[in-house]
């Protein structure tokens, strides 16, 4: 054998054991899910082909409707108010002051919590004889107070504000380190063309901060529709199913009741909404980026 | 770029805002220390170090899934470390229709959601009677993984020159090893950068593991965390902060000393990404 084939097949050995796991625990089931989307499967038997039978289902399922609902307003949420305040926020982290490295750090902190801390932590702030509620008694502002996680009204829209606690940190520093890497002469070459303020922002900083706001979108819809932990664990869906977001409800059909076919429906549903909204969104902002 | 002095206004809501999000893990580090007089009156402040609940956590129980947490951590980090290290090498060398076929493949995991794929590798671990073992765990993190780890040395293997590869090769030196002995730890703050940025899922993941595993011996820290949750939610809720405080301890000590090196590899990956 030649030297350059040798090197070939060097080279596939190389990146065999990376493809072959990725393959098996990652496209396989992938695949596979597709299959089983048209079965009636408990998970033991013999799966039954019922066509799209599942899907059906799926519309007349108050959990995956509620579920559904939630996750897309998640999606809206996370596109219209965290963004904005993440990108504000990388902007004045981006200045100069002294007591930088404590802000920075304490807005990030957040972050790297687990999930399920932030839920011990918040779960006790936001119960009816909790710290708010007290705080707010405290002040006057009886009329405020609220079971936040145990009312209809409330139970959803406080998981959504609980999740930008970690949200506001994570996606500031994408935006902070695009910013970070905008070079200096751009914003010298604006200002001599008589730029300034909010125009400088609006015309240099914003094109080329494009990539990170991709990115961050991204991020944003792709972790919104993948909420799980936070109503799983403080409400666990409710009251009734008004905190359920689709993931939970796939949760539940699938590991609480045993309706794998119907929760494997539920999951293709997810996997394409994600693809599609972030294909769409893909779209539109990688148009907008400009190359140095 | 040219940094803008901030006004007092602006650093003084700053610094509001910055409490205002400190203040829950202020709060749970004081929970830990509240006795049981206390613990349920919100507005009290602990008035003497009560360490009743550290004492009643720290147990075998606990050590166990603090073990079983640190091997799946480093058994994800280090097996996606090693395989997609050579696969991205690889795949950003070699430019045959093959090698871009699978870059193109592998990539697009990066989009691809793995949430659908959850049911079906439930049984697929059962079938390999993988399930309940912390292998599982690593198998999952290290394919869930692969893609960013592969997209992340690709890009860093761009900057290693190739003049290395030929001097070597003239040497005799064997792929492999040359690649483990000279290439890799050229790659190193693409490592670093990965490691920073996913250690905190792995040791935080709660999803994974209350799926495919089930017997207590091989629990990890965050599912045992919301067992004692749910366990001892009507008598008293101090352990489970004692033990929220210990498992998110090492995250945070980590953190504050590597901050500076996990902006500076965002700022690195926006530019070669």
């Amino acid at each position: 054998m030649d030297l350059s084939r040798k090197q070939y097949f060097a080279g596939l050995l190389f990146v065999l054991p990376a493809l072959a796991i990725f393959l098996l625990f990652f496209y396989l089931p992938i695949l596979q899910s597709f299959y089983y989307s048209t079965m009636r499967w408990d998970g033991m038997g013999k799966p039954a082909y019922i066509g799209l039978d599942n899907f059906r289902y799926l519309w007349e399922d108050p959990r995956m409707k509620n579920g559904l609902l939630n996750s897309l307003k998640v999606v809206a949420f996370g596109i219209v108010v965290q963004n904005p305040l993440a990108l504000t926020a990388a902007v004045l982290l981006n200045r100069k002051f002294r007591t930088k490295a404590w802000i920075r750090t304490s807005f990030y902190l957040p972050v790297v919590i687990s999930l399920v801390v932030a839920s011990v932590v918040w779960g006790q702030l936001l119960q009816y004889e909790g710290f708010i509620n007290q705080l707010l008694r405290q002040i006057g502002l009886d009329a405020i107070a609220e079971d936040w996680l145990g009312t209809i009204r409330t139970a959803f829209p406080t998981i959504i504000a609980l999740s930008q606690w970690q949200a506001i940190g994570y996606c500031a520093v994408i935006y902070l380190a695009g910013l970070q890497a905008i070079p200096p002469d751009m914003y010298e070459a604006a200002e001599m063309e008589g730029a300034e303020g909010f125009k400088l922002f609006r015309y240099v900083t914003f094109p080329l901060l494009m990539p990170s706001v991709s990115i961050v979108m991204f991020l944003t819809v792709v972790g919104g529709l993948k909420l799980f932990e936070l109503p799983y664990l403080l409400t666990n869906g409710g009251p009734g199913t008004s905190s359920y977001t689709l993931f939970m409800a796939i949760y539940s059909s699938a590991f609480r009741e045993g309706n794998y076919g119907y929760a494997i429906a539920g999951s293709v549903v997810l996997t394409a909404m994600i693809i599609i909204v972030s294909t769409i969104q893909l779209r539109i902002t990688r148009r907008r980026e400009v190359e140095l | 770029m040219k940094r803008k002095q901030a006004t007092l206004t602006t650093e003084i809501l700053l610094l509001i805002a910055s409490f205002l999000f400190l203040f829950p893990v202020l709060y749970l580090l004081m929970m830990s220390f509240k006795h049981p007089g206390i613990f349920y009156k919100p507005l009290k402040f602990p008035d003497r170090l009560y360490l009743d609940y550290y004492r009643q956590t720290l147990n075998v129980e606990l050590l166990r899934s603090l073990n079983n947490t640190v091997l799946v951590t480093i058994g994800g980090l280090g097996l996606t470390i090693l395989v997609a290290s050579m696969a991205g090498y690889m795949l950003s060398r070699r430019k045959e229709r093959l090698f871009r076929w699978t870059f193109f493949l592998i990539v697009t995991g990066l989009i691809i959601p793995s949430i659908g794929a959850l049911i079906p590798l439930f049984k697929l671990m059962v079938h390999l009677q993988l399930i309940n073992t912390r292998t599982a765990l690593v198998l999952l993190y290290t394919a869930s993984h692969i893609p960013f780890a592969t997209f992340l040395y690709s890009a860093f293997t761009k900057s290693v020159p190739r003049e290395l590869e030929e001097a070597a090769h003239i040497d005799g030196c064997g792929m492999f090893r040359m690649y483990w002995s000279i290439i890799f730890p050229l790659l190193l703050p693409a490592t670093g950068t990965f490691i920073l940025t996913n250690v905190y899922g792995l040791w935080n993941d709660f999803l994974t593991p209350l799926i495919f595993l089930n017997s207590p011996e091989k629990m990890t820290l965050m599912p045992m965390i919301v067992r004692y949750m749910f366990n001892e939610q009507s008598i008293n809720m101090g352990p489970v902060f004692a033990i929220s405080v210990l498992a998110a301890t090492p995250l945070v000590v980590l953190f504050v000393f590597t901050q500076k090196y996990m902006l500076k590899g965002l700022v690195v990956g926006s530019v070669k990404g």
